[in-house]
């Protein structure tokens, strides 16, 4: 972040931080709630079960968000 | 089809080859060579650990059976560790902060430094992890069941529970401190984790497209009730979710590799995303896996067993010889790490306290408690594999032995609710956390652990269906007629509800002792500790250094280096500092007790010596404020009592300066008066001869010798004046040499002796005959001399006036005494006599005022002399005190 300006610097943190906290409980709302349930029929995606490819899917987004954030609040 | 000796020389060679890692990696360490073997990615690996024998092997078989179910025992160790800035990170810092070196220690400083609290978990770790390290003895029995021959289970079981115990002796204890990390364990243990996963994507990928024929193929095969989502989410999905959650932190393994065996905060960045994308890979393909195996293997066949099986049954020998040391890796890093943590537990918090309270002698030198410490360490290691062992042979084989790798979770969960409340709230006090913790064990123990023994054990049969004694209400899977619900929740929920409500209430109801205080902030507030020290704490033993710097902060240098030249003397040092003794202990805290006040004393020293949890340095800031405050205090009251005494002095000058000035007042209006008379009957008679013209000659002169007297009489007085003032000023300097005092008298009572027969005064004289030399100047003494004589003249009249004049000598001095027979000076008076134009009282001195006593006293004193008045009864006895010659 070349941005000089400390005040959006301390602010952009701050929200990193805020994310990195909220994260898991995004992910316990998508995962570890019944609406998971929505997701459970039997319809196929590319010929894979949409509770397969849906709860695979969140996964890897989570995992990749994770990574994006640790990355950013591994440097401040 | 794989012989058994193929196995049996695979295995061997596989475990030769984690040896060689191990201690190649452990010898790069020594050397300094760490590099990446403390990098994020061997970090993330070692966490991997995490996928045991029972996940490698029966997250298939799980999802055999349950389908989608298995992949909760992932998602709760994913969302921990996406979450990780909240929870992991706090607990990482603490656990460096406070160099933890186990969960029970954790839960043991964080309330206190409790010893009850460390044996309890300490005890409960144990009874969770035995049978889960039964299970991976287990798994890997099974796994060679698979192969043809098999061997014999128990003989196969106990030599992997000795080659394991062999290697976690030999990488696990080389250190004393458990703090320090393995490397060699966690190298190799990284690698098995490469292994395992290679081994499991492997199979997976030969799966889906070698036999089954891409995805959509597979998941084709699948038996509709094995996706259907109608049910997944259940009070069972959320338990198991949260269960593998909260495991994922208290496993005594995994508390082991996260937080113990961590080297870098910074390492868990990457964890945070690298170790949920590990589990996501190795439970990519086992729900394809699953499928095939139900479709393809034949019936009866056992569902944990089909990462191995499968391959095999189409002829992959190297595939299931590479499943099988999957599995393989899986089951031995769990329990090497098992070992490792569990045995750090019991031997810090079992076996060394009990051996410290029962020993003959207290350790004096670090060196036996090493030996000691490494002792029990490899004791315990080889204990605990031995009690997994048996417990293998007692149960194996059975079908509990599957159930409990969560079983093992939910009696290990129990201590989330003290360890998230140690961390987040500082009300947390040791009592709530003993309640909490016992009666989750209890209620956990009750309702889910002695059930899974299926009557065997403690509980009978009969008490598991109906409750113990026929007591329906307490029936362990329906608890007060809770019913319907798995086991596992059941348990889950009851074991929860009172944990937590125990150690809430226990906390609120209860005070904490200070320490519990101390630590509570310390581990709540631990981001708000100052970084920038990253403070060194104080481990478990003193060192006369850290106490000598202490005292040296309080008692300062010098003291402290006597003090402790003193000890190192008395224990028989010639240089040096002395040992941390216990006496030495107890000295120095009586000493700093001096300067800090007992309490505070105690605390420092104890928490140097007693293995405490201030920092050094907090102790160091304590100790230089302290020394600071004193010193500035110290300042304060010197300045304060010196300002008191300038005060003092001020007062005084301030007093004298106002008599002074008064007396210059005096002075001036007695001058002033003074030089008036004359000056008055010197204007009025000139001006009469001025004014009138008729005046007799005779008068006129009579007039005329008037002014003449005046002026005389003025002149005479401002001589004085200036006499007096060049006197006192000290200016004149007088000319000494030795006179005769004889000489000088005499010379006196001739110039009186007009006065003297005029007023009819009878001089009784009584000088020695022999002449005595006095160091003075003769002029200025015989003027004092004629002083005393003239006043006597003037004011000592008595009813036939008398003068006596004696001279007494003493070695240095001789004293001149002039008498008169007068009414004398009242003793009131005494000292006003020698001020100038001192009117003294009427009866005294007639109403007059003079010069002389002042100016004789100044001559006096600057003859190196005195002149004072003597106290008598009749008359007034003066004293010219000479040197003599």
């Amino acid at each position: 972040m070349n941005n000089p300006d400390l005040a959006t610097n301390a602010a952009h943190e701050r929200k990193l931080r805020d994310g990195a906290i909220l994260l898991p409980v995004f992910g316990a709302f998508l995962l570890v709630s019944p609406l998971i349930t929505v997701f459970s029929g039997i319809t196929t995606v590319f010929g894979l079960p949409l509770i397969f490819v849906y709860v695979f899917g969140v996964w890897l987004g989570l995992v990749l968000i994770a990574r994006a954030m640790a990355r950013r609040l591994d440097k401040g | 089809m794989l012989s058994l000796n193929t196995l049996i020389a695979a295995s061997l060679g596989y475990a030769l080859l984690l040896f060689t890692i191990a201690f190649w990696a452990e010898r790069r360490a020594q050397a300094g060579h760490i590099g990446w073997l403390r990098s994020p990615f061997v970090y993330t690996l070692s966490i991997s650990v995490y996928c045991t024998g029972w996940t490698f092997y029966g997250a298939v078989g799980s999802a055999a059976r349950n389908g989608f179910e298995f992949v909760t025992i992932y998602l709760g160790p994913t969302l921990v560790f996406i979450g990780w800035w909240w929870l992991l990170r706090k607990l990482l810092r603490i656990g460096r902060a406070q160099r933890i070196t186990s969960i029970a220690d954790l839960i043991s400083s964080r309330y206190g430094k409790s010893t009850t609290l460390a044996v309890l978990v300490t005890l409960l770790a144990v009874i969770g992890s035995t049978p889960y390290i039964a299970l991976q003895l287990q798994s890997i029995t099974l796994s060679f069941s698979v192969f043809e021959g098999g061997g014999n289970a128990n003989v196969t079981a106990f030599w992997v529970a000795a080659g394991l115990a062999v290697f976690t002796i030999f990488f696990g204890t080389r250190n004393v401190d458990a703090n320090e990390r393995h490397h060699g364990v966690v190298t190799a243990i990284a690698v098995e984790a490469i292994v395992k996963l290679v081994a499991l994507l492997s199979v997976g990928v030969f799966v889906v497209w070698g036999i089954g024929g891409g995805p959509a193929e597979i998941f084709a095969k699948a038996p509709p009730e094995m996706l259907r989502g109608d049910s997944i989410f259940s009070a069972r999905w959320v338990s198991l979710t949260m269960l593998s959650a909260m495991a994922i932190i208290t496993l005594p393994r995994m508390f082991q590799v996260i937080v113990v065996e961590n080297a870098d905060e910074k390492h868990l960045a990457t964890a945070s995303w690298a170790f949920p994308g590990y589990l996501l890979l190795m439970s990519l393909f086992v729900l394809p896996i699953a499928i095939a195996g139900n479709a393809l293997m034949p019936e009866g066949s056992n569902p944990d067993l089909y990462v191995l099986s499968l391959p095999l049954s189409q002829g992959q020998e190297n595939l299931a010889l590479l499943a099988f040391l999957g599995g393989f890796s899986s089951a031995t890093s769990m329990v090497i790490i098992a070992a490792i943590a569990l045995s750090t537990m019991v031997s810090n918090h079992i076996i060394m306290p009990l051996w410290l309270r029962f020993a003959p002698q207290r350790p004096e030198t670090s060196g036996d408690v090493r030996t000691i410490l490494l002792r029990s360490r490899r004791l315990s290691i080889a204990g605990i594999l031995l009690l997994g062992y048996l417990y293998f042979r007692l149960t194996g084989g059975s079908a509990a032995l599957a159930s409990i790798g969560l079983i093992a979770f939910a009696g290990m969960a129990q201590i989330i609710p003290s360890l998230l409340g140690g961390l987040f709230w500082r009300g947390a006090n040791r009592m709530g956390a003993l309640l909490g913790l016992l009666s989750g064990f209890i209620l956990w123990a009750y309702t889910l652990f002695l059930p899974s023994f299926e009557g065997g054990f403690i509980l009978s049969q009969s008490a598991i269906e109906h409750g113990p004694f026929g007591l329906s209400f307490l029936t362990p899977n329906a608890l007060f007629g809770l019913t319907g619900y798995d086991p596992l929740v059941h348990s889950l929920f009851w074991s929860m509800a009172l944990n937590i409500t125990l150690f809430i209430l226990g906390s609120l109801l209860t005070t904490p002792r200070p320490l519990e205080r101390i630590q509570s902030s310390q581990f709540v507030d631990v981001f708000r500790l100052d970084k920038s020290t990253g403070s060194y704490l104080v481990s478990r033993s003193a060192t006369a250094e850290d106490l000598f710097t202490l005292a040296q902060r309080i008692l300062g240098a010098d003291p402290a280096q006597r003090l402790f030249t003193e000890m190192a003397r008395q224990q028989g040092k010639a240089q040096g500092l002395p040992d941390a003794t216990d006496k030495l202990v107890q000295t120095l805290e009586r000493e700093l007790a001096g300067s800090v006040g007992a309490a505070s004393a105690h605390a420092m020293v104890s928490q140097i010596a007693g293995g405490g949890t201030v920092s050094v340095d907090e102790l160091m800031k304590i100790a230089d404020e302290t020394a600071q405050i004193l010193e500035y205090s110290q300042q304060l009251e010197n300045q304060s009592h010196r300002l008191e005494l300038a005060m003092q002095d001020l007062r005084a000058a301030n007093a004298q300066l106002t008599e002074m000035g008064a007396q210059k007042d005096a002075f001036l209006s007695q001058v002033s008066h003074e030089l008036r008379t004359p000056m008055t009957s010197i204007r009025s008679f000139s001006e009469i001869l001025q004014d009138s013209n008729n005046l007799d000659l005779p008068d006129a002169k009579r007039f005329l010798g008037i002014i003449q007297d005046e002026s005389v009489r003025l002149t005479r007085l401002l001589d004085e004046i200036l006499d007096l003032s060049h006197l006192e000023s000290g200016r004149g300097q007088l000319l000494l040499e030795p006179v005769v005092l004889q000489d000088v008298i005499e010379k006196s009572l001739n110039a009186t002796g007009a006065l003297l027969e005029e007023a009819n005064v009878q001089v009784l004289n009584a000088l020695p005959e022999a002449p005595v030399m006095v160091f003075a100047n003769f002029d200025r003494l015989a003027q004092v001399f004629i002083n005393l004589i003239s006043n006597t003249v003037k004011y000592g009249r008595g009813e036939s006036p008398k003068l006596a004049i004696a001279v007494k000598l003493s070695p240095r001095s001789a004293a001149v005494t002039v008498i008169d027979n007068g009414p004398g000076i009242a003793p009131a008076d005494s000292k006003r006599v020698f001020e100038k134009f001192t009117r003294l009282s009427e009866a005294t001195l007639a109403g007059s005022a003079g010069l002389g006593l002042p100016i004789s006293r100044e001559i006096m004193r600057n003859l190196h002399g005195d002149l004072t008045l003597k106290p008598s009864r009749h008359g007034a006895v003066f004293e010219v005190r000479i040197p003599l010659a």
